[in-house]
């Protein structure tokens, strides 16, 4: 019995598309659902079978507790680094966006080509150069190797730049001008006031790069004491018995974690950017798209 | 109360060569309104944005009251602007729309209060003090724009096309409170329009520009009957006076195969080239023989008055880029209106011709004219 | 990979082309502003710019310029490293798997999403999203478990490939594999979000004349669709090819649930940088590979920023 060729391709295509939600969304599942179960548990059981709370908040519990609750210092340095950061990010890219896309001054051309220049880059690879500098300039191992990074954002730039040249009518401007306001008035009374979309946006990108940055606070950092979650999250690795079993020689003095702890970790270490792309993801993806949203 | 005074006013844009406004010499009477007019990109807007401080002038000097201004910031020049979009500040209600310049200014709340209070009475628009811009309807946005210029009480109202974004009845409406407040405030208003009709109606002036150039700038009865050209003669009346091209001859000119004669003088020599002006409203239906020939391609009735659409039969039109296929518009009684491709003869009201010189589009002006 | 930033490009792209026609059609963009007022908005932005972009640069050649050894002997040590060369056919052969199967199925997936209901597509590409909250090191965490054969909801498919204990699964010829599956898996999802919106960008009356010409849903597709997203998809490429090359928290992470195993400390080319730098204090010859990849980097972004007109710089 032949199906219509038609029929046929949209069946391929669901088929495909399952395929890929189960890829892209079973290891989530899977994650959210290890810490409910003990090691053992997680070997014999279906790996979407849900555990027992009673087994989560003792899991919770050995995170917590992990070598002197070092998981709350690190969610307390991941705090200050990213709050930090994304207070110096929003601080210098709203008015710094504002500036060129509403005002005029010579090199401002430069200065936006520069800035997409250094935008589109990678990240990472100022990694090592601004350890080379931060470490000449005495700042390895402060909190300032960090936060001034995370604060430097052309991407926020970028987009300040954009939601500024093109949300904004100049005749709004130029009625404020009329009004008698100053160059500090019209951009303290009529932009900002305006642009608050685009400081949560701003705000939110930056927060997100922050706290899920490995690669700079791992070298800038050399104690366990000033290690962010993501950091953490790797000393946590070595502590897990199943992924390093060489660690745990008998008689061993370090506090031995199983695969469910590191789920529970990494669950911690996720919630607050998950959080947010939960709940802020129709304004997040309408932020990306604006304009481009099908009717 | 002040006077405005343009004096040689240039501007020329970056990277352009033709300048935007060229050389405008025009004065602003004390509590008078003057309205620019003229096509689009003519140069009137970048006119009212030079007086605003908003646009560089490049030559020449701008002076209210006899101070020049041109290196003044817009917010030191004490001049009030609606803008087409008006511009208002969509996060401030519209008391705080209004206040904002008294605000900037530093004047106390209970006066700012009181001002926007007065200012809104004026307008009609106290019941909506507390709204924010996109609660508002267009019209009632236009009043809020207007609200916030005259709350300062500025030396001079600026008036960017303010009545281009309504619909096409309050805006009839409209430009009458305008025009009215502007009087009883008293207020030296420039006024920029892209429409005639708003010029003519509200106008104590009107000065008409092209290309960067003002043509004419005088009352709206002198434009209408004492054009200075043909652009001003075709631009002012609805609808527009018909240009066609003729030859002088003694005694009338020739419009193609017909001779339209002149009795009170003909302009030119004969064998000068001429564009002749005739107004819709100075042609008649005549007996055939005796006026001009034409067919008829359209008739618009509008009840009290009918508009004659008609291709002349032997003449061609004026250059200049007016008129090129000699199409004539008269204007004729209901009752007598012909059918579509009826061949008429128009007639010509004694002196209401104009003549123009064909090259330069230059008024011709004849003896006692 | 940041894909955040990547993914709100066509954002600014798309408004900015409203902007224009937001701001009016005469131009006078910075009427009656002030022309010094502009330094002092840009000010702290400019200062960090040129505290934390430019100065590490410039003291990274500096430091790869400097070494005892004479002028360039740095980039002389670096080239001769024995560790130096397999570090790039590393990440070269991660980036051929990786840009090859994401470049189609990135495409793939959003042409399939674009044809469904505009409700049931929305709720695909948010599941596909949700990854990229998990960049860094939880999601390798998360993959490491995923790859753990005893442990993993895709065990069958370890199983498949003979792969029955986490050590066979991550033996060093998997690796490139397994780095592009986790590249993929967080950026994807941003991605497919950018290229729908494109695609969205494509005018409705443009798509159903080419309905009413006779395409069905796949030529259209093919002839109609693809070609109008073209420059997004090489965008796409350029960019995850400058970010792929600057590969460092997947196999630091991953090495440090190695069981013993190898994944090696300079599997990439920054961690040969780090390890050269943390491991010998040989900061001259980090500075030199750093300066190789920065060079990748700034060479892809300049030929971006100005041939590629996605931007909008004016």
């Amino acid at each position: 019995m032949a199906l219509p060729r038609r029929h046929a391709i949209q069946v391929v295509a669901l088929v495909i598309l399952l395929f890929f939600t189960a890829f892209f969304f079973v290891p989530m599942i899977w994650l959210f659902l290890a810490p409910t179960k003990t090691d053992g548990q997680l070997l014999t059981q279906s790996p979407f079978a849900f555990g027992s709370f009673h087994t989560l908040a003792q899991t919770f519990h050995r995170v917590v507790t992990y070598s002197g609750h070092s998981v709350l210092t690190w969610l307390k340095n991941s705090a200050i680094y990213s709050f930090g950061g994304t207070a110096l990010a929003v601080v210098a890219a709203i008015p710094a966006g504002y500036g060129l896309a509403l005002t005029q001054f010579i090199g401002r051309r430069l200065l936006l080509s520069i800035t997409l220049v250094v935008m589109i880059m990678p990240a990472t690879a100022l990694v090592l150069p601004l350890f080379l500098e931060i470490n000449k300039l005495g700042l390895y191992g402060t909190i300032w190797s960090l936060i001034l990074p995370f604060g430097f954002f052309p991407f926020g730039v970028y987009l300040a730049y954009i939601y500024f040249s093109s949300t904004i009518p100049r005749d709004l401007l130029a009625a404020a001008r009329i009004d008698g306001a100053g160059e500090w008035a019209v951009f303290r009374y009529i932009a900002l006031p305006l642009a608050r979309p685009i400081v949560s946006l701003v705000g939110f990108f930056a927060f997100v790069a922050s706290w899920n940055n490995f690669f700079l606070p791992f070298v800038m950092t050399y104690d366990s004491s000033q290690y962010p979650l993501q950091v953490g999250l790797q000393q946590l690795i070595g502590s897990t018995a199943s992924f390093n079993p060489a660690n745990f020689s008998a008689g061993s003095s370090i506090v031995v974690l199983h695969r469910p702890d590191l789920a529970m970790a990494v669950i911690v270490a996720i919630a607050p950017v998950l959080i947010v792309f939960l709940f802020a993801q129709r304004a997040l993806v309408s932020g990306m798209l604006a304009g481009a949203t099908k009717e | 109360m002040a006077t405005v005074t343009f004096d040689g006013a240039t501007r020329i844009y970056p990277k352009t060569e033709q300048a935007a406004v060229d050389a405008l010499d025009l004065e602003v009477d004390d509590g008078e309104l003057l309205v620019l007019v003229g096509p689009s990109g003519c140069g009137k807007t970048t006119t009212l944005r030079m007086l605003a401080g908003l646009e560089h002038v490049d030559e020449g000097s701008i002076r209210i009251d006899g101070k020049d201004v041109v290196d003044l910031a817009p917010r030191d020049r004490d001049i009030a602007m609606v803008f087409q979009n008006y511009a208002l500040y969509p996060h401030m209600n519209v008391a705080q729309n209004m206040g904002f310049a008294l605000r900037m200014a530093g004047v106390a709340k209970a006066e700012i209060d009181e001002r926007v209070r007065a200012a809104a009475k004026i307008l009609e628009i106290e019941g909506y003090l507390e709204r924010k811009p996109r609660q508002l309807s267009g019209g009632q946005r236009q009043r809020v724009a207007m609200g916030r210029a005259i709350v300062r009480q500025p030396r001079v109202f600026l008036m960017d096309e303010p009545l281009s974004n309504l619909d096409a009845k309050l805006r009839v409406a409209t430009r009458a409170e305008i025009a009215a407040l502007q009087r009883n405030l008293g207020v030296t208003t420039l006024y920029v329009t892209h429409d005639q009709v708003e010029a003519m109606t509200m106008g104590d002036r009107v000065a008409v520009m092209k290309d960067g150039l003002l043509q004419q700038c005088d009352t709206p009865r002198v434009l209408y009957e004492d054009p200075v050209n043909a652009f001003v003669a075709g631009f002012i009346g609805s609808p527009p006076m018909n240009l066609v091209a003729g030859v002088v001859e003694s005694g009338g000119v020739r419009l193609g195969s017909t001779l339209l004669r002149v009795a009170d003088g003909v302009p030119s020599p004969p064998g000068a080239a001429v564009t002749v002006g005739l107004r819709p409203e100075s042609l008649f239906l005549a007996p055939a023989a005796e006026g001009i020939p034409a067919t008829v391609s359209i008739v618009e009735e509008l009840g009290a008055e009918a508009f004659v659409y008609a291709q002349l039969v032997s003449a061609t039109g004026a250059g200049n880029g007016l008129n090129v296929k000699g199409n004539i518009i008269a204007r004729v009684e209901p009752s007598t209106a012909p059918r579509n491709g009826e061949v008429i003869h128009l007639g010509v009201k004694e002196g209401s011709l104009l003549f123009f010189d064909a090259e330069s589009g230059d008024r011709i002006r004849r003896r006692g004219e | 990979m940041t894909v955040p930033a990547a993914a709100a490009v066509p954002d600014g792209r798309a408004s900015a082309r409203r902007g224009n026609w937001a701001a009016g059609k005469r131009e006078h963009p910075l009427a009656g502003s002030s022309r010094t007022a502009g330094y002092f908005f840009v000010a702290i932005y400019v200062a960090l710019l040129a505290l934390l972009g430019i100065a590490p640069v410039v003291y990274a050649i500096y430091l790869a310029l400097s070494n005892s050894g004479g002028f360039g002997s740095s980039f002389v040590n670096a080239f001769n490293d024995y560790r130096f060369l397999p570090a790039f056919e590393h990440i070269l052969e991660f980036m051929g798997l990786w840009l090859v199967s994401q470049t189609i199925l990135v495409v793939g997936l959003t042409l399939m999403l674009h044809n469904l209901a505009q409700r049931v597509g929305a709720v695909f590409r948010f599941l596909f999203y949700i990854p990229g909250a998990l960049a860094g090191a939880a999601s390798v965490i998360v993959w490491l478990f995923m790859l753990d054969p005893s442990a993993s909801p895709f065990a069958f498919v370890l199983h498949w490939f003979g792969y029955a204990q986490f050590n066979n699964t991550i033996a060093p010829g998997n690796l490139p594999a397994i780095f592009a599956i986790m590249a993929f898996w967080t950026g994807a999802g941003g991605w497919i979000v950018v290229m729908y919106g494109a695609l969205n960008n494509i005018p409705h009356e443009l798509l159903e004349s080419a309905q009413i010409d006779g395409a069905n849903a796949f030529k259209t597709a093919l002839f109609i669709k693809l070609p109008l997203i073209r420059k997004w998809v090489v965008y796409m490429l350029v960019l995850s090819f400058a970010g792929g090359t600057q590969l460092f928290v997947e196999p630091t992470v991953l090495g440090s649930a190695a069981l013993g195993v190898g994944v090696s400390k300079y599997w990439s080319p920054n961690q040969l940088a780090w390890f050269v730098a943390s491991q010998y204090d040989n900061f001259n010859e980090a500075a030199a590979i750093s300066v190789v990849l920065l060079v990748l980097g700034l060479a892809i972004a300049a030929v971006l920023v100005w041939r590629g007109r996605l931007f909008e710089a004016e």
